[in-house]
């Protein structure tokens, strides 16, 4: 799931809908794509809460430095909202 | 003419002066107008009209000059707004021109233009075509387009001016979208010849921070001059191999820089760039979330209630078809006897017009031959009644009976009996036989 996408996510969960509403999808089947669809729908969900917190803006320049400090210089956004490593 | 005391010049100063700048300004005007009338020639950059004179800027690679002509005589050439535009190349005849300010105004150098003519393509314009047709046949315009561009970026980047308007469109066009992540702002000068590198640089450094899913390019309007900075072939050559996709908004929307060529989208505004930074609306998508989640939910309910449902109807089958077979067979029942009650009633009329047509046959064959019948019977039965003992009995004589119901026909075997009973019309008595004097064999008197 880390590897999931929301735009992967919402395709996946439109053709589930599709498939549901077919009314083609035997008892098994439809206990299964609904429980794939939960799992979609929090995804997705996790998605749209991640950019509806509120806009939080950084400098390029403020946080390349920042980057370059950190041991191994890895070239991802510290995240402020997680805990110190 | 205002007179101020002279003040003393720098010490140790081996110039002349110092001289009151007002009348420095007027010999600067006066020697500039001696210079020779000439015709230049160069691109047309900086077009701009004010109520009595126009201003345009005269450039080529080596360098440029500020232009002026008087108004009524520019619009007396009668140029289209297209071939008098930024860009073009024209021919420009006239002399250095100097005004020399004053205490209210600002003093203005210009080359003042007494004749015009335009030239052709301005060499800047032919270049960026060159440059656009290299970069089009490298194949350069399509491989960011052919970048898939994430619906609902957590994380945008953003390289334009820090103080320009873009920087405030790009927020409001956000904002509108409802998109409220992480933004991360790469500040970089927007026109003169620093600004390509530094663009550059910043496009690098966003593309290599992981998180950055989308970067827009923004700047406001300005001239096709100011824009020139957004042509740069290296530049150009790094948006298009960048590993992220690059929405481009630069200048008006009918300017056309080589970076809109290369970028994943142009858009004609920062506002627009925005939106299509961020193709999801997180609103309506959250709308469209609950509804996907309620027709799960509904379809996960009706899949096991109205299964539920089937399966108490198909046990409820059975004892249903039974019932309905009893009802089949009370009705098949009612219908057999009601069908027996209209056969039995059917024939017993059958019956009775079979009786009546019968009775009617009977008394049609009664009539002339039933009397003639009774006629011949009661003569048989007078004939009869003629030769019946009891009526012979009835005129006086009487039966000789044995007593054991054996009629005596003869004295002798009365006499041999003895005792015999005696018939009479009215009835019977017993009798002794004593006498036997005269008794002769029957046989004899034969």
């Amino acid at each position: 799931m880390s590897t999931q996408t929301y735009e992967a996510a919402t395709g996946r969960l439109e053709a589930i809908i599709k498939r549901l509403d077919s009314g083609e999808a035997g008892l098994r089947e439809t206990l299964d794509l609904c429980q794939e669809g939960r799992v979609l729908v929090e995804f997705c969900a996790g998605e749209l809460d991640a950019v509806g917190r509120g806009l939080e803006e950084l400098r390029l320049d403020e946080l390349v430095a920042r980057l370059e400090q950190r041991p191994g210089g890895a070239a991802t956004v510290p995240d402020a909202a997680a805990p110190p490593s | 003419m205002s007179v101020q005391p002279r003040p003393d010049g720098i010490a140790g100063s081996s110039l002349a002066g110092p001289f009151p700048v007002g009348a420095y300004a007027e010999k600067l005007r006066d020697e500039l107008r001696k210079r020779a009338r000439v015709q230049l020639f160069g691109e047309v950059w900086n077009f701009r009209a004010s109520k009595a004179k126009v201003y345009f800027e005269l450039r080529d690679g080596d360098g440029a000059v500020p232009c002026s002509m008087w108004r009524n005589e520019f619009e007396r050439l009668g140029f289209t707004t297209g071939s008098f535009a930024d860009g073009a190349s024209v021919v420009a005849a006239g002399g250095p021109g100097y005004y020399p300010g004053s205490r209210t105004s600002s003093p203005s150098f210009s080359f003042d233009v007494t004749g015009l003519r335009i030239a052709g393509e301005g060499d800047l314009l032919a270049q960026m075509e060159a440059l656009r047709r290299a970069l089009g046949a490298a194949g350069l315009f399509e491989p960011q387009k052919a970048l898939a561009r994430p619906e609902l970026p957590r994380c945008i980047g953003v390289v334009t001016g820090e103080g320009g308007k873009a920087r405030d469109d790009v927020l409001a066009g956000l904002r509108r979208r409802g998109w409220a992540g992480r933004l991360v702002w790469a500040f970089a000068p927007v026109q003169d010849r620093h600004a390509a590198p530094r663009i550059t640089q910043a496009l690098q450094d966003l593309a290599a921070i992981e998180e950055v899913e989308v970067v827009i390019v923004a700047r406001g309007g300005g001239s096709l001059a100011d824009l020139f900075a957004f042509c740069d072939e290296t530049l150009c050559r790094t948006v298009a191999l960048l590993r992220v996709p690059v929405i481009a908004s630069v200048g008006h929307h009918t300017d056309r820089t080589l970076i809109d060529d290369v970028a994943a989208v142009s858009c004609s505004t920062p506002t627009h760039a925005a939106e299509s930074a961020v193709p999801c609306h997180p609103i309506e998508a959250r709308e469209a979330l609950a509804r996907c989640a309620a027709a799960l939910e509904a379809h996960g309910r009706r899949a096991v209630v109205g299964r539920a449902r089937h399966l108490a109807q198909l046990s409820r089958a059975p004892a249903q078809a039974i019932e309905r077979h009893r009802l089949a067979l009370h009705q098949r029942l009612r219908e057999l006897r009601a069908s027996a009650r209209r056969r039995v009633d059917d024939d017993r009329e059958r019956v009775q017009r079979r009786a009546l047509a019968l009775s009617r046959k009977a008394t049609a064959a009664g009539g002339p031959e039933d009397r003639t019948r009774r006629t011949a019977l009661e003569s048989l039965a007078s004939a009869l009644a003629a030769h019946d003992p009891e009526r012979t009995v009835a005129r006086g004589y009487a039966i000789v009976d044995d007593g054991a119901g054996n009629v005596v026909t003869s004295a002798a075997q009365a006499l041999e009996l003895g005792d015999v009973r005696l018939f009479f019309g009215d009835g019977d008595v017993g009798a002794h036989i004593e006498d036997t004097k005269d008794i002769k064999n029957p046989e004899e008197g034969a």
